[in-house]
């Protein structure tokens, strides 16, 4: 009895799982998380693992003096989100993001890449 | 304490009760999550279950242990909800069953757990979360025959996790590290208890003996290793998303005799319990080995193991919210500064 009240509970749960949507992490980045690329970019490009609310989503990059180097607001549809670069000198960059799922989750993180060296 | 203290008092605890912050629930706390430990509890409030927690052990040998070398099996359960966005309760129970060696085997619950948290500090940017709580365990609600007690044990605990997401660039490396810990006083209800003694030869009544009930220091802590944060925040090498996911883990849980323990005979017992846990985007699966640090402690190495669910994830819109929440579901479009 108590056992299949336990199944039954677990049953319920797995099942919820199908049609819910959770906290969104960084799936992949374009340039990859940690990596150093020959040529600059022109825009920094992020895959969550869940959909966003693009309104409520941000994309910061900045150089090693901390100065902003995107070109401003991020934009993005499903699962991801993009933001333009100014002209990228080599250097060491910081990327910087703050999403909101679909399911009205907050989520943030920060990564760095370098250019050229 | 004056009324006016009193006053301030009480308009503080409620405004950090309602203080704002934004939601996001189970345990993240800037670029960094900290996942449900087993053993030790997690430093944040969150709506969540774990169900089933299972382990199987060996206690010690001692003649002083309440079931000298009977193996023992535990499967326990444990809801947590949040009643605002930092404060929080949750209702915890364990059934048990002992095989002793010869003897009868014996099964049944143990005493109701509960406990309410509340989450005063977070601090996003040093990956720092603090918390306190009042910790429960409700005596004569379980079955004396696996070991219930019948006395109650309040627990006042505090809680603190960090992260060292905040190492210079050249110990990057390190930064997928956490460590987390508690430390709680554990008083039991009644300090002392009468036990039947031997009958007085000359009178023939009844003796009795006192015996005492120690209070605890409860205090334990985790180290753990985040390959989900090494992936998002330092370094994506390109492994399988199996290996992306996992997080190794060493937990290790003490009570050290504080108060009212002479004569006791009791020392320090606790356990060290290194594992790892797979970390998915509504559940996580935690194994764990259970080492005994002396002999009191428990004789052999056990084991343990736990689904635990995120119900802020899979019932995002209703029970997996706070109560009272000081955070809305957006529904316009905000003007950017950027």
């Amino acid at each position: 009895m108590r056992i299949s009240a336990l199944l039954a509970v677990l049953l319920s749960l797995v099942t919820a799982t199908a049609t819910a949507h959770a906290h969104a992490a960084l799936d992949r980045a374009n340039p990859r998380v940690g990596s150093t690329v020959g040529v600059a970019p022109r825009t920094v490009s992020l895959w969550f693992t869940e959909n966003l609310e693009p309104a409520f989503s941000t994309i910061e990059v900045r150089n090693a003096a901390g100065a902003r180097v995107d070109q401003g607001r991020a934009r993005g549809s499903g699962n991801l989100m993009q933001v333009g670069l100014k002209p990228l000198p080599p250097g060491t960059y910081q990327v910087r993001w703050r999403v909101l799922s679909v399911d009205t989750h907050r989520t943030e993180g920060s990564f760095s890449f370098q250019v050229g060296q | 304490m004056s009324s006016s203290m009193l006053r301030q008092l009480v308009l503080a605890i409620l405004f950090a009760l309602v203080s704002i912050s934004e939601a996001y629930a189970h345990c993240f706390v800037g670029n960094r999550f900290f996942p449900a430990t087993l053993n030790v509890d997690d430093p944040c409030v969150a709506d969540e279950l774990s169900l089933p927690t299972v382990s199987a052990f060996k206690n010690s040998d001692l003649p002083t242990s309440d079931f000298p070398s009977a193996r023992q099996l535990d499967i326990s359960g444990e809801l947590s909800k949040r009643i605002t966005d930092n404060f929080g309760i949750s209702f915890g129970s364990t059934w048990s069953r002992l095989h002793p060696p010869g003897g009868p085997n014996a099964s049944g619950f143990q005493n109701l757990e509960t406990s309410a948290k509340l989450q005063f500090l977070t601090d996003p940017a040093r990956e720092l979360v603090m918390s306190a709580a009042l910790e429960v365990e409700w005596g004569n609600t379980g079955a004396a025959r696996v070991g219930a007690e019948s006395f109650s044990t309040i627990t006042p605990t505090f809680f603190i996790g960090k992260g060292l997401g905040d190492l210079p660039d050249s110990l990057r490396w390190a930064r997928p590290f956490a460590v987390t810990g508690q430390f709680g006083y554990a008083i039991p209800s009644k300090s002392f208890k009468l036990v039947p003694g031997e009958i007085d030869p000359e009178t023939g009544e009844q003796e009795f003996e006192t015996e005492r009930r120690a209070k605890f220091l409860v205090y334990g802590g985790s180290v753990q290793y985040s390959m989900p944060y090494l992936k998002a925040n330092v370094v994506d090498l390109g492994l399988p998303d199996f290996i992306n996911r996992l997080i190794p883990i060493v937990e290790a849980q003490f009570q050290t005799p504080a108060g009212n323990s002479f004569d006791t005979g009791l020392g320090t017992t606790g356990t060290i319990n290194p594992g790892v846990m797979w970390v998915g985007n509504y559940f996580q699966l935690a194994v764990e080995a259970i080492i005994p640090i002396n002999r009191a402690s428990g004789s052999g190495v056990g084991v343990m193991g736990q689904l635990h669910f995120y119900l802020d994830d899979i019932f995002p819109r209703s029970i997996g919210r706070p109560i009272f929440s000081s955070t809305t579901i957006p529904a316009g479009r905000p003007t950017f500064g950027n």
